[in-house]
C-alpha cells in the first residue's frame, strides 16, 4: 500500500464533518418507562419522498433459478418468490398473507421478532403490487411484491422508528433511509421493524433488559443467543415471517445472528451501502446490510441497497458497484458445479484451532461480575458441552474447506497479519466508544436513565482521552495495511472466527452456515462460518457462498415450528422471562 | 528517534479506587453528566451507581495504558477513521 494522498484524503474527512449526522429534530425529551413491544403501528401520512436517491448503476435483473414446488410460500426464498410473483403464478396478497399468518401464530407468543408489524400498510401495498405485476405483464421492479422485514434503526417514512430505546420511543421519521427507499422503490413490501438491541447496543431487548427476541432454532433455550443486536431481522427470517431483513453492524450484528440462525448475511464494505436515515451508533463502524436465506437472496438485496449515495458522503467516490448477481450465477466445468473465478482461501491460525479440553473443576472468576465489567473479555467456557460444541465446530470448518477444494479453491494456511493480537483486542475494539458517546451526548447530559441498561459503555466512552482516541484511529491503519499485506497479498478471501477485526477496518465480511449441533440446546442449531474480502470485493465473498451452497444444503434447512421445538426440547420456559444485565450487555456489545 | 512500531514502554501506576472514582466525576461533572439520578445500589434496577463506577474503574485501569503501550511512529500512519475508504479513494 502506498502513502495517503494526504490533500485528498484531508479532503474527504472535511467534508464528512460537515455533513455530520445529528439526531432527528423535534425529540423531547421522555422520561424512562418500560417499553414493550407495540401492535399498534404508529403510522402517520408521509411528509416527504424520501431523499437522496441519485443511484446509478444498472438496472437489476434477478437471476433465474430452478424452482422448488413448496407447500407453503413462505418456505420460498426471495428470488424464488420473486420469480412466481413475476410470473403470477402467486399473487403479492397470498404471499403476504402466508407471512402474517406466521406472523400471528408465532411472533408474540414465541419469537418476539418484531416490534412492529405495519399489517394495514402492508397490505395495501400488496393489493397494489399485484395491480402492478399484472399491468405489467412478468416486467417491472424486481421485489415487487417482497415483504421485508427492516431493523428498527433504519427510517421509515410515517412508520415509527425507535431502535428500541427511550431515546426515540416516538419517534415517526418523514423520510426513508436510502437502502430501504431502494428496496422499496425496487418493489418491496415494510411488512414490520424488527426487534433490536436499544441504540443497537447489544441483543434485542427492551431498554431496561428485558430479552425479546429468541434464536428461531431454540426458541425455548435462554442459552442460545438469538445473535446481535439485528436479532430480530434474523429471527424474522429464520421463522419465515418475512422473505429477507435488513441489519447493521457495528461489532458483529449481522453476520453473527446470520451465524447463529443458519442465514446467509453480508457485511459490506463501510460506505458501500449508505448510512442516511440510520441511526448511528457509530459514524465509523457502522455498516448496513441484508440477512437473506442464501447467497442468491443475500446479493439480490444488496444489489438494490448498494451505490454512491449524495447524502453520505462516506458512499462516493468508491469504485462500481460489482454485479453481485452474476457473482452468483452458477458455473459448471466438467459437468460439475464451480467456482466462477480462481480463488485462494487464506485459513488464519485460529479457524482450525483444537478447542481447549473442559476444565475438570468450575474455574472460579477472581472478580465480581460488576468489577469486571468493561475491562477484559469473558472468560473462556470451559464446560464439557462447549467443548463437544466446538469440536463439532472445528469438525464443519475442516469439511468447508475441503468442499471448497473440492469446488476448485486453493486453500492456503497463513499466520496472523503483523500486530494482529494487539490491534484487534478487546482495548483497541473499545476505541469505539467515545464515538458511541459523542453522538448521544446530549441525552447523557440530560438523563442518564434514557440509556437503560446499556447505559455502562456509554459513560466509559466520555472517559476514553483524546489522545489514546487518536493512537487508536492509527492503529486502524496500521492493521489494515497489515491484513492487506500479509493476508490480501497472498489470497482472495480469508476466514474469521469474530467480526471485531473486520468490522475496525470497514472490510466486507459474509456469514453463512455450514453445518448443524445438537450437542448444546439438544436441538439442532446451526454452525457459521465466516469469511472476510478485501475492500469492495464482496462479489468474491459471495461468489464463495453461492458455489458451496449448490454443494451443500445447510442453507435450505428451516427450524421446526415453536410447538415441535417446546415438544423436541422438554422445556416449559416462555420467551420473555428473561432479563440481559449489565454484565450481558457488556459481553454482547456491538 | 522515532519509535518502532508496537514496542511496548509499560509504565504501571496503580491508582485506588477513590483516585480513580474522584477522576471519573470530575470528568463526567465537567461534561455535565449526572450519576446521581440512578439508584445507589440497586440489582434490579438496569443500572446502579454502584456498578457503573465499577465499571469505569476497570475501563480506565485497562484499555487507555494498553492503547498508549503501543507505540508509533510519529511521522508514521495518520489516524485514519475509514481505511477502507481512504485506500479506495486513493485508487490503490
Amino acid at each position: 500500500m502506498s502513502e495517503l494522498n494526504r490533500r485528498r484524503f484531508l479532503e474527504r474527512m472535511t467534508s464528512l464533518s460537515a455533513t455530520a449526522m445529528v439526531a432527528p429534530a423535534g425529540l423531547a425529551a421522555t422520561a424512562p418507562r418500560a417499553s414493550a413491544r407495540s401492535d399498534a403501528p404508529t403510522i402517520v401520512p408521509r411528509r416527504s419522498a424520501s431523499r437522496a436517491r441519485g443511484r446509478v448503476g444498472r438496472p437489476l435483473v434477478l437471476p433465474d433459478i430452478e424452482r422448488r414446488q413448496v407447500a407453503d410460500l413462505t418456505e420460498l426464498t426471495l428470488v424464488e418468490a420473486a420469480a412466481a410473483l413475476r410470473d403470477r403464478e402467486i399473487s403479492a396478497v397470498e404471499l403476504l398473507e402466508a407471512y402474517l399468518d406466521r406472523i400471528d401464530r408465532w411472533d408474540e407468543a414465541h419469537y418476539r421478532a418484531f416490534n412492529l408489524v405495519a399489517s394495514a400498510e402492508a397490505r395495501e401495498a400488496a393489493r397494489v403490487a399485484d395491480a402492478a405485476l399484472a399491468a405489467r405483464s412478468g416486467a417491472g421492479d424486481p421485489l415487487t411484491g417482497i415483504p421485508l422485514a427492516i431493523k428498527d434503526n433504519y427510517f421509515t417514512a410515517g412508520v415509527r422508528t425507535t431502535a428500541n430505546s427511550y431515546l426515540y420511543e416516538d419517534f415517526v421519521p418523514d423520510f426513508d433511509a436510502t437502502s430501504w427507499a431502494r428496496l422499496r422503490d425496487a418493489g418491496a413490501i415494510l411488512l414490520g421493524k424488527t426487534q433490536m438491541g436499544p441504540l443497537a447496543t447489544t441483543a434485542a431487548s427492551t431498554p431496561d433488559g428485558e430479552r425479546t427476541t429468541r434464536n428461531a432454532w431454540a426458541p425455548f433455550s435462554e442459552e442460545v443467543s438469538p445473535g446481535g443486536s439485528s436479532s430480530g431481522s434474523a429471527t424474522a427470517v429464520a421463522g419465515r415471517m418475512a422473505a429477507s431483513s435488513t441489519g447493521t453492524q457495528t461489532g458483529g450484528s449481522i453476520t453473527n445472528p446470520s451465524n447463529a440462525q443458519g442465514l446467509t448475511g453480508i457485511k459490506p464494505t463501510m460506505g458501500r451501502v449508505s448510512l442516511h436515515g440510520i441511526l448511528p451508533l457509530t459514524y465509523t463502524r457502522d455498516h448496513p446490510g441484508p440477512l437473506a436465506r442464501d447467497a442468491i437472496d443475500a446479493a439480490a438485496m444488496l444489489a438494490v441497497m448498494a451505490g454512491p449515495d449524495p447524502a453520505d458522503p462516506r458512499s462516493m467516490g468508491l469504485p462500481p458497484v460489482p454485479d453481485y448477481v452474476a457473482a452468483v450465477r452458477p458455473v459448471d466445468r466438467a459437468g460439475r458445479p464451480a467456482l466462477r473465478r480462481p480463488l485462494r482461501v487464506g485459513v488464519l491460525p485460529d479457524f482450525l484451532r483444537e478447542p481447549e479440553p473442559p476444565a475438570t473443576e468450575p474455574e472460579q472468576d477472581p472478580t465480581p461480575d460488576a468489577d469486571r465489567v468493561g475491562s477484559a473479555p469473558p472468560p473462556p467456557d470451559r464446560s464439557e458441552s462447549r467443548y463437544r460444541r466446538e469440536l463439532t465446530i472445528g469438525a464443519a470448518r475442516r469439511a468447508a474447506l475441503r468442499t471448497l477444494e473440492e469446488l476448485g479453491a486453493e486453500v492456503l494456511e497463513l499466520g496472523f497479519p503483523r500486530d494482529w493480537e494487539t490491534l484487534t483486542s478487546f482495548h483497541f475494539n473499545n476505541v469505539r466508544l467515545p464515538e458511541r458517546s459523542e453522538i448521544f451526548l446530549e441525552h447523557l447530559r440530560d438523563d442518564v436513565r434514557k440509556f437503560g441498561v446499556s447505559l455502562s459503555p456509554w459513560i466509559n466512552g466520555l472517559l476514553l482521552p483524546g489522545a489514546e482516541y487518536v493512537r487508536g484511529q492509527r492503529g486502524r491503519l496500521v492493521l489494515l495495511r497489515s491484513i492487506l499485506d500479509d493476508v490480501f497479498g497472498r489470497c482472495d478471501v480469508v476466514t474469521q472466527t469474530a467480526p471485531f477485526p473486520f468490522d475496525m477496518v470497514g472490510l466486507p465480511l459474509i456469514g453463512f452456515p455450514i453445518g448443524f449441533e445438537t450437542e448444546s440446546a439438544g436441538v439442532p442449531r446451526p454452525i457459521g462460518g465466516m469469511f472476510g474480502a478485501e475492500p469492495y470485493a464482496e462479489d468474491r465473498l459471495l461468489e464463495l457462498v453461492a458455489a458451496y451452497q449448490r454443494v451443500t444444503e445447510w442453507h435450505r434447512r428451516r427450524p421446526a415450528d415453536p410447538d415441535e421445538l417446546r415438544e423436541a426440547s422438554g422445556s416449559s420456559s416462555e420467551p420473555g422471562s428473561g432479563r440481559y444485565d449489565l454484565f450481558d450487555v457488556m459481553e454482547r456489545g456491538e | 528517534m522515532p519509535q518502532a512500531r508496537g514496542e511496548a514502554r509499560r509504565r504501571t501506576v496503580e491508582l485506588s479506587d477513590d483516585e480513580l472514582d474522584a477522576y471519573i466525576e470530575a470528568r463526567l461533572k465537567l461534561l455535565g453528566v449526572d450519576l446521581s439520578v440512578l439508584p445507589e445500589e440497586d440489582e434490579d434496577a438496569p443500572a446502579d451507581q454502584r456498578r457503573i463506577m465499577a465499571s469505569a474503574r476497570r475501563f480506565l485501569r485497562s484499555t487507555p495504558g494498553a492503547i498508549a503501550d503501543y507505540a508509533l511512529d510519529p511521522l508514521g500512519p495518520p489516524p485514519t477513521i475509514y481505511p477502507s475508504e481512504v485506500r479506495a479513494w486513493n485508487d490503490e
